[in-house]
């Protein structure tokens, strides 16, 4: 489903150079649920943008979904991301100009979803993280396990084949935090690929599998009851 | 405190150079504008306060109602009018009669040889009445023998050489006339446009061949200096009595029937620019014109304010930090605000500066184009440099007090946690703002493309001529001879004579009877081949034919012409169609000998005439005013009054060398005269020569107010596309392409400028609506000047932020999301 081989990322400046990851290789499966783990500056971030198509690597192979994606240029990474894949952030990045109900509503903007059918899908998805009573409020009006709720919808509702978390619960307290690991759980049962980074030991107790990234390397890998 | 407070503010500056540079450049293009606005403005409002004790003077304003198609209002009066108002008025000082206008006398010295168009033919008294300083000789003396010409300083120099020629001789009209003084060039906020001025004891001067034209020849301005203490208003009350006295009995009986009404005004020298007539020696100025203006002017500089205040705003987050630290060291409010103030007051105070300079390096093109010597001396020009400065700090204190109070409301413990900045109510405004600038924006270039239309029309379409390779050539008068010499070159189509009446240039009219009815009409005297070289054709029945001899009054003697009329005439008459008026006999008075020296001779016996033919309504004058019913005969061709232009036809592929031809045979058969040709259409260009101007104007500040309006926008889509970098990584991370973020930001930017359209086009469409009031024919407000108008200002809107648009939406959304 996912398949890195060798892949390394570095950051240039006109004065430094930094090796964010290096020789990187791992395989994640169609519905399996991910957590990367590891300290600040570990390459974590790096990772999951690569993941997410939101970068390219510098060196190595990227398979996604069964094709070599490391050289696709910026437009052919843009259809795939708007096609397969779903963003949850720990900052939530919700923007603020728009509704809850918006801000869901444009994951399904670029995918030329007809517009009686997306007002369906965002209810729906609205529904199925209970913030449906919320739908015309303003991302501001909203407290954070509520918003990342909305992140989560905004994740959601496109059906994607893979949801990348980076730190979906990092800034929300221990019951929404909870919440939200249930929706992430919910969506690998239905066979959605889920790879998730997170500090926390326990929310990372909900994966199938924790990768262990030190100084941009995968240091361990651990198989977890599924 | 202060000195902390200017160093934020000139590094603030510094490092934001793109920012600053923008901000600066905009206010000191829309205060420069300002300036030289309020500079021509101030100009065209002190006419001729220079005089000493102008308070004294008038112009006599002659207004004539009674059967005449419109009522006359002109600044010209009899000869004898000056004075009969000495005779009557002790408390009249001085008075002095000028005539200025119609054709330039040939002034010749040596190798100059030229129609002077600056000529003035005066009373001695002129310069008593209108004093002005001398260079050489006493003015107020100098023209009291009949061979006198006073020069200004500059006509000195363009004939002799020299500041002070006394005693040196010019050629007038083939007249030697001594130079017996030299003034001081006429200041250009002048109404009199003199570098000769010929004595009106002259023989052959204007006012004295005119001023035997009787009680209905207004051809002369008179002007009167009251004695010190006597007082205008109290004169006028007295001038009905005195028209009632001495003039309509003579008007009376020369025109029994005309039923005419004479009104005397007295008009303040300094109105004569405000107040026009016709007659005027330099073409007025229109108040609700230069209104108009000030308020563009006033509107200038509210788009580069409101630039000021968008840019100001738009990099508050910029200095969100710098406020919460100060904030949390214990800064108030009321600081920060201080702050913020003094420092868009050292942002205008380099504007001003900036604008200063432009202003002076732009100003002798703008006296250029508007031929007008305005001097812009700020140092010693204690009441214009107090109102830039006024002015400046005005417009720095209105516009910073909003950004002071944005940035000052900041509060420290969400901008320095990194919270969100500001709301959208901020947002708000400075959409608002930008509406309001792209407002006025499209406004002005209607107005200008209204402007521009008008006149294309005015000068092509409304005189229902065709004047394409037409070259007039005056000569006074016109003769046979000359016009059968012209005729005879190769490169001649066409060519025939035509009185000034003909070509609008004054004009003159008669009452004529037909089956009854009294109607008061123009007439004007013409040539065979006149129409036919202008390409005017007959509407019913025919041209007059120099082969047939009853046409030619020349030959027919005391017995009456026949006569063509245009459209207006048959209107006149009541007729359904030009076809109706052929045919019809009309009584008209027929001078076989017709000299205006010779009006005031007994009213000429009646003559009845057949109208032979209709021809459409055609004008040389200007589309301010109605095509006059009109009718026109082949006349003797006496004087300058009968026969004063031929009019040639050319041969367009044989201009080059049929001009030299032409100004050869001139010079054979005129006897010396300098040769004065025009080619029609610039002819025509005179009557609109303000409209020019206006229109010039107005294109001028409409780019102005575009460029100051673009470098807003610019540097607003530079910072909208920075503030929203977060919320375009998260559409790129959803799926938009880059396209999708181009035309979202694209479409965002295009919004304010489809409101500031319906906003500006009512207000367009009121003030150019006004506008072509003023025109008897105009062109209709066109819808699609309205459409060019919004989508030139749309494309310019986009093409000025299509930069930093495009530049965004390619980023990569893990810079975005990142930024965050």
């Amino acid at each position: 489903m996912l398949k890195l081989e060798h892949v390394s990322k570095v950051y240039r400046t006109s004065e430094v150079e930094t090796l964010a990851l290096s020789d990187v290789s791992l395989e994640i499966g169609g519905g399996e649920f991910v957590a990367i783990m590891g300290p600040s500056g570990c390459g974590k971030s790096t990772l999951m943008n690569l993941l997410g198509l939101l970068d390219s690597p510098s060196e190595g192979a990227y398979w996604f979904f069964g094709e070599d994606v490391a050289r696709y240029s910026e437009a052919r990474l843009t259809g795939l991301r708007r096609d397969r894949i779903g963003f949850v952030f720990q900052s939530f990045n919700l923007i603020d100009d728009l509704t809850v109900a918006e801000n869901v509503e444009v994951a399904l903007l670029y995918r030329k979803v007809p517009g009686p059918e997306r007002k369906r899908r965002v209810r729906e998805a609205l529904e199925r993280v209970g913030i449906a009573h919320r739908a015309s409020h303003r991302p501001q009006q909203l407290s954070g396990g509520q918003q990342q709720r909305v992140a989560v919808a905004r994740a959601l509702v496109s059906e994607p084949k893979l949801i990348l978390a980076d730190e979906p619960t990092g800034n929300l307290d221990t019951a929404n935090g909870e919440a939200v690991m249930a929706l992430l759980s919910d969506a690998a049962k239905a066979g959605v690929t889920v790879v998730m980074v997170t500090h926390s030991l326990t929310q990372a107790a909900s994966a199938h599998r924790t990768i262990k990234l030190l100084d941009g390397r995968v240091v361990a890998e651990t198989l977890l009851a599924a | 405190m202060f000195r902390n407070y200017l160093a934020a503010a000139l590094r603030n500056l510094t490092r934001n150079g793109l920012y600053a540079g923008i901000t600066i450049a905009g206010l000191a293009i829309g205060f420069a504008a300002a300036i030289l606005i309020g500079l021509y403005v101030r100009h065209e409002l002190t006419y001729d306060q220079f005089v000493p004790g102008h308070g004294q003077v008038y112009l006599v304003n002659l207004k004539i109602t009674g059967a005449i198609d419109q009522p006359i209002n002109e600044d010209t009066t009899t000869a004898d009018l000056a004075d009969q108002l000495k005779l009557d008025f002790p408390q009249i000082q001085y008075t002095a009669r000028l005539i200025g206008t119609g054709f330039p006398p040939a002034v010749r010295r040596g190798d100059i040889n030229v129609g002077e168009q600056n000529f003035i033919w005066a009373d001695p008294d002129v310069f008593k009445v209108m004093p002005v300083p001398a260079v050489a000789g006493d003015p107020a003396t100098a023209l009291e023998a009949p061979d006198a010409v006073v020069l200004s300083r500059s006509g000195a120099r363009k004939y002799f050489g020299r500041d002070a020629p006394i005693g040196g001789v010019l050629q007038v009209d083939g007249h030697p006339m001594r130079v017996t003084a030299v003034i001081e060039d006429l200041p250009s906020n002048s109404h009199l446009r003199g570098d000769v001025f010929g004595s009106s004891k002259a023989a052959f001067s204007a006012i004295s061949q005119y001023g035997r034209g009787g009680a209905l020849s207004n051809v002369v301005a008179t002007y009167i200096r009251l004695k010190p203490g006597a007082s205008g208003p109290e004169m006028q009350a007295e001038l009905p009595g005195f028209v009632a006295k001495r003039i309509m009995p003579a008007i009376n009986e020369q025109a029994p029937n005309e039923h005419l009404h004479e009104v005397f005004t007295l008009k303040p020298l300094t109105s004569i620019h405000l107040e026009t007539a016709s007659g005027d020696l330099k073409p007025g100025a229109d108040v609700k014109v230069l209104a108009g203006i000030a308020v563009i002017g006033v509107l200038i500089v509210l788009v580069a304010a409101i630039n000021f205040v968008t840019l100001m705003t738009a990099r508050a987050s910029r200095r969100a930090v710098e406020v919460g630290v100060r904030k949390a060291v214990g800064a108030e409010r009321r600081d920060l605000i201080v702050q913020f103030m003094g420092e868009a007051l050292v942002y205008v105070a380099i504007a001003l500066v900036v604008a200063v300079a432009l202003a002076e390096l732009v100003l002798p093109g703008v006296n250029a184009a508007l031929q007008r010597k305005i001097a812009f001396d700020y140092l010693s020009d204690l009441p214009l440099l107090a109102s830039m400065i006024a002015v400046a700090a005005g417009v720095g204190l209105l516009a910073g007090i909003y950004p002071a109070l944005v940035l000052s409301a900041f509060r420290p413990a969400l901008v320095l946690k990194g919270g969100p900045i500001e709301g959208a109510g901020g947002a708000r405004v400075r959409q608002l703002l930008v509406v309001a600038q792209f407002a006025v924006l499209i406004t002005l270039v209607l107005s200008t493309l209204t402007i521009y239309r008008q006149t294309v029309f005015a000068l092509k379409d409304a005189t229902h001529t065709d004047k394409d390779q037409v070259v007039m050539l005056f000569a006074s008068p016109c003769t046979d001879t000359l016009r059968d010499a012209v005729r005879a070159l190769p490169g001649v189509v066409g060519a025939g004579c035509a009185s000034p009446y003909a070509i609008s240039f004054g004009d003159t009219i008669d009452e004529i009877t037909t089956g009854g009815r009294l109607l008061t009409t123009h007439f004007a005297p013409v040539d065979f081949g006149f129409f036919e070289v202008y390409g005017v054709k007959p509407l019913a029945g025919r041209l007059f034919e120099e082969s047939r001899p009853g046409d030619d009054a020349a030959r027919t003697g005391a017995t009456a012409p026949p006569i063509v009329v245009n459209q207006s005439f048959v209107r006149a008459l009541g007729l359904a169609s030009p076809q109706a008026a052929l045919g019809h006999q009309i009584v008209w008075h027929y001078r076989p000998n017709f000299r205006l020296a010779q009006n005031d001779a007994p009213a000429p016996p009646s003559a009845s005439s057949e109208i032979v033919g209709v021809v459409p309504d055609f004008t040389f004058g200007s589309a301010r005013d109605l095509i006059p019913p009109t009718y026109y005969y082949v006349a003797a061709k006496n004087d300058l009054v009968t026969s004063v232009v031929l009019n040639i036809k050319l041969d367009p592929s044989r201009v080059a060398e049929t001009l030299p031809a032409i100004d050869r045979v001139w010079d054979r058969t005129s006897g010396g005269l300098p040769v004065q040709r025009f080619f029609a259409d610039q002819f025509l260009l005179r009557l609109y020569i303000d409209t020019l101007i206006q229109g010039a104007f107005i294109a001028v500040c409409a780019l102005i107010a575009v460029s100051i309006a673009c470098l807003g926008l610019f540097a607003l889509s530079a910072y909208t596309a920075e503030r929203r970098t977060k919320e375009i990584g998260v559409r790129k991370a959803m799926g938009a392409s880059s396209g999708d973020i181009l035309k979202l930001l694209l479409w965002q930017f295009s919004q304010p400028v489809l409101i500031a359209c319906l906003v500006a086009w009512p207000i367009a469409w009121l003030a150019m609506n006004w506008w072509l009031q003023g025109f008897a024919y105009r062109v209709d407000l066109a819808p699609w000047t309205f459409l060019a108008s919004g989508a030139a200002a749309v494309v310019i809107a986009l093409a000025t932020v299509l930069a930093h648009a495009w530049r965004v939406s390619r980023a990569k959304p893990v810079g975005a999301l990142r930024y965050e």
